[in-house]
């Protein structure tokens, strides 16, 4: 965190801290096994300004500085992944299209809503046959008198079922399409004409949901375009910026799971040490624990530096794409080797790490995958 | 798919194998299984009706009088064609090997047959909570009294170990007084229902959902002296060999998964554009391909030579055993990571298959010791030095 942190910041870290310890573990396979997040800790995360640490106070957020998220962020993952999720989209993909380029107007309407918790909101960017390739979306959108009506599907949408307000990329010039052509806007739930399809079956994230959005004629007024009329065409851009930003997010999440896995792992090796393991027998199991830590550490600080730098401004197109991609893929690493420490118990739901290894996969695929992070830094390298 | 030389039986096999999948696996039927934690009971009757179970049996015990190489073309098969339901198939027989090669007459008569035919699940019960692999400190005893032995202590992650099996393989310390844990052990055979036996299943895990997976407790459970399969206190020798033997249907398990996944995922880079192009065009994909299909290959390779050291040298395999469950266990547990990630956001879904494919790899490597466990063995047999 740094020696700028703040005494009320402080509070709010051990607060988080102690919320993780003794409401969120206690839970951590009643959410696997139920498949949500129990109401009355969600209203813990509401009281705490949970769903808004990134949107500015002046909107009823907690305003936190990039440092700052993500060290709060470490924290609620360190339990099982979904409870963060479900504050996850309201703070980073699903809200920060009207941040960054929301009219005056939309971040009176939506952000306080979104900060105190009262609405989720969702992000709708992915169809069937756009995946990676975003520029790739078929939904369109053409104004009809007040209003503009779209057509198409999105697919795995974090938080749909839910949402109350979804962030939809559309494209409304099919000839510009991805350059000037695509469009972000506002779309709320109960509109007429949008549908919000059955839960998916994952490998794991159980106690979060994604669901498939339907749009048949479904009419939108005509401002909810996000940043206004004048935005129009320019929703591609908007809906990089908000992925730019989502990459610490997974790296940070990625981060606090990896720490999680560790500790199991070293309580483990500690637990069969004290029951006369001779510690010779174990000396394979420390040393895969001892290169856990080493890489947690070299991951840690790299989210700590990109996180500043995007404090001080600068632009970390490239540093974010290293830290997702070497954050999830540490978190998979060490997963991995958990499960060879443990041993058949580690199999087993009840010691959670098994939970864990199937939900620290999804950030190597979700909000671009390692493949197109290594696209970006590669790119990056080479432009001049 | 392989220029390892198969005899004209060993193809048919193949083919048996192949038209059986075809027939038998319904992926609807499978999704339901998985999500349900379901043993696909009809599928592994039709199995043991047309031979695929036991193939090492000898054909007195409804066998097919063929070897451990056989068995691990059938279980690679199987589990190609479908990760969950091959696993549970290809260990229908967990165990047996060891009452046919050291029971006595009456034992393998009784049990072998039913076990090949499809008709009970074998099981055998081993490690205990919180020990691992490590069996020499395992504590469940049996001593005798009067003309039978008395059962005491509890078994954990019994494969099989559901109300399908009907007896189990016990490693039960039968000599308090040993000097050393090889001659402490003997095991016994214990049949489902006797009094004082518990069965409870372990719980919801990361793989292997289908199979019968127990906690068994034993308390004050008589069972008849003769029930002793083979030599008093030789136990921990039976039960190498027997896990040596397993070592190689995990490493054909794991190389029909790897397959498995990556035929599911060949067939998604070829079909799936991003970008304009179709995935497979893409050069880093292609580098994937090729990387996956090696390992397989090379795992392949490994377990099929590991099989037939285990026929031609009934004192030597274990060695060549670990090494092939090691290589291919990993191999598998890659390729399915992988084929995950070439599917993408559909990897992740359970529609997909490549998931459950992962998840039963990665407790295939767990599973018969993991990975540490496999290379304590090769060292020690590199070395001839005692196990620590």
């Amino acid at each position: 965190m740094g020696a700028k942190t703040t005494p009320e910041f402080k509070k709010l870290h051990s607060a988080v801290r102690e919320l993780v310890r003794d409401t969120l573990n206690p839970n951590f396979e009643k959410v696997e096994k139920e498949a949500k997040i129990p109401e009355h800790i969600v209203e813990k995360f509401r009281r705490l300004g949970l769903f808004g640490m990134s949107i500015p106070r002046q909107y009823g957020g907690l305003g936190l500085t990039t440092v700052e998220e993500m060290a709060l962020i470490e924290e609620m993952t360190y339990t099982n992944a979904c409870f963060r999720s479900r504050v996850g989209t309201n703070n980073s993909i699903g809200s920060m299209g009207i941040v960054f380029d929301g009219t005056d107007r939309q971040r009176e309407r939506y952000l306080p809503r979104i900060a105190s918790g009262e609405w989720t909101t969702s992000f709708a960017l992915t169809e069937p046959n756009a995946g990676s390739d975003a520029s790739g979306i078929i939904t369109t959108a053409e104004l009809d008198g007040d209003h503009w009506v779209l057509n198409g599907n999105k697919i795995f949408i974090t938080n749909a079922d839910t949402a109350r307000l979804f962030t939809t990329i559309a494209v409304t010039d099919e000839k510009k399409r991805a350059r000037g052509g695509v469009t972000a806007f506002l779309v709320e739930r109960g509109m007429p004409g949008f549908s919000i399809g059955p839960t998916d079956l994952k490998m794991g994230f159980k106690g979060s949901h994604t669901c498939e959005l339907v749009f048949k004629d479904c009419r939108v007024p005509k401002n909810n375009v996000i940043g206004g009329l004048k935005m129009v065409g320019q929703g591609f851009k908007t809906a990089m910026r908000v992925l730019d930003k989502g990459r610490l997010v997974a790296g940070a999440c990625a981060l606090g799971a990896a720490q999680k896995i560790m500790d199991l792992s070293r309580d483990h090796i500690k637990k069969r040490l004290d029951s006369g393991k001779p510690k010779d027998a174990l000396q394979a199991a420390q040393f895969v624990l001892a290169d856990m830590a080493t890489q947690i550490f070299a991951a840690r600080q790299m989210l700590n530096h990109a996180a500043r730098l995007k404090d001080e401004g600068r632009n970390i197109t490239t540093e974010a794409a290293m830290v997702k991609v070497f954050l999830t893929e540490t978190a998979s690493k060490v997963a991995d080797n958990a499960m060879d420490i443990l041993g058949e118990e580690g199999c087993l739901t009840k010691y959670q790490v098994e939970i864990l290894l199937r939900d620290v996969r999804l950030y190597r695929i979700y909000e671009g995958t390692s493949e197109i992070q290594r696209t970006i830094i590669s790119r990056n390298l080479l432009k001049n | 798919m392989t220029f390892y030389p198969l005899d004209r039986t060993q193809k048919q096999i193949q083919k048996a194998v192949k038209d059986f999948i075809k027939g038998e696996f319904k992926k609807d039927a499978i999704d339901t299984f998985v999500e349900a934690y379901a043993f696909p009971e009809d599928i592994w009757r039709k199995a043991g009706e047309i031979g695929l179970i036991g193939l090492n049996f000898p054909v007195e015990y409804s066998g097919q009088g063929m070897g451990a190489f056989e068995n691990a073309l059938v279980a690679e098969a199987l589990c190609r064609g479908d990760s969950s339901v091959g696993t549970c198939l290809s260990m229908a027989g967990y165990g047996a090997n060891l009452m046919l090669r050291h029971g006595s007459e009456a034992q393998k008569a009784t049990w072998l047959p039913m076990v090949a035919e499809g008709k009970v699940l074998s099981s055998m019960a081993l490690t205990e909570p919180g020990i691992g692999n490590d069996l020499a400190v395992s504590t469940t005893s049996a001593l005798k009294q009067g003309d039978q032995w008395v059962i005491n202590g509890t078994k954990t992650f019994v494969i099989n170990g559901g109300p399908l099996s009907k007896f189990y393989i016990v490693l039960c310390r039968t000599d308090p007084n040993a000097s050393s844990p090889a001659s402490a052990f003997s095991t016994l055979l214990v049949e489902a229902g006797h009094e004082g036996i518990s069965v409870s299943d372990v719980g919801s895990r990361l793989g292997r959902r289908l199979m019968p997976l127990a906690e068994i407790s034993f308390n004050q459970v008589k069972i008849p002296l003769d029930n002793l399969i083979g030599k008093e206190n030789k136990g921990l020798d039976q039960v190498k060999t027997c896990l040596s033997e397993n070592r190689i249907l995990a490493a054909a398990q794991a190389v029909g998964i790897a397959q498995g996944a990556f035929d599911r995922s060949l067939g998604h880079v070829k079909q799936r554009e991003q970008f304009g192009r179709k995935l497979a065009d893409f050069q880093v994909t292609r580098q994937k391909l090729a990387e996956m299909a090696t390992r397989i290959e090379a795992s392949r390779l490994l377990t099929y030579q590991a099989a037939r050291q285990f026929e031609n040298s009934p004192e030597d395999h274990e060695k060549q055993s670990a090494m092939a469950k090691l290589h291919a266990c990993r191999t598998a547990v890659e390729v399915c990571d992988e084929s995950i990630q070439l599917l993408g956001g559909y990897g992740y879904m359970q529609e997909y298959e490549v998931e459950h494919y992962f998840r039963d790899a990665k407790v295939a490597e767990v599973f018969d010791g993991t990975q540490m466990f496999q290379k304590d063995i090769i060292a020690n047999e590199l070395l001839k030095t005692r196990r620590i």
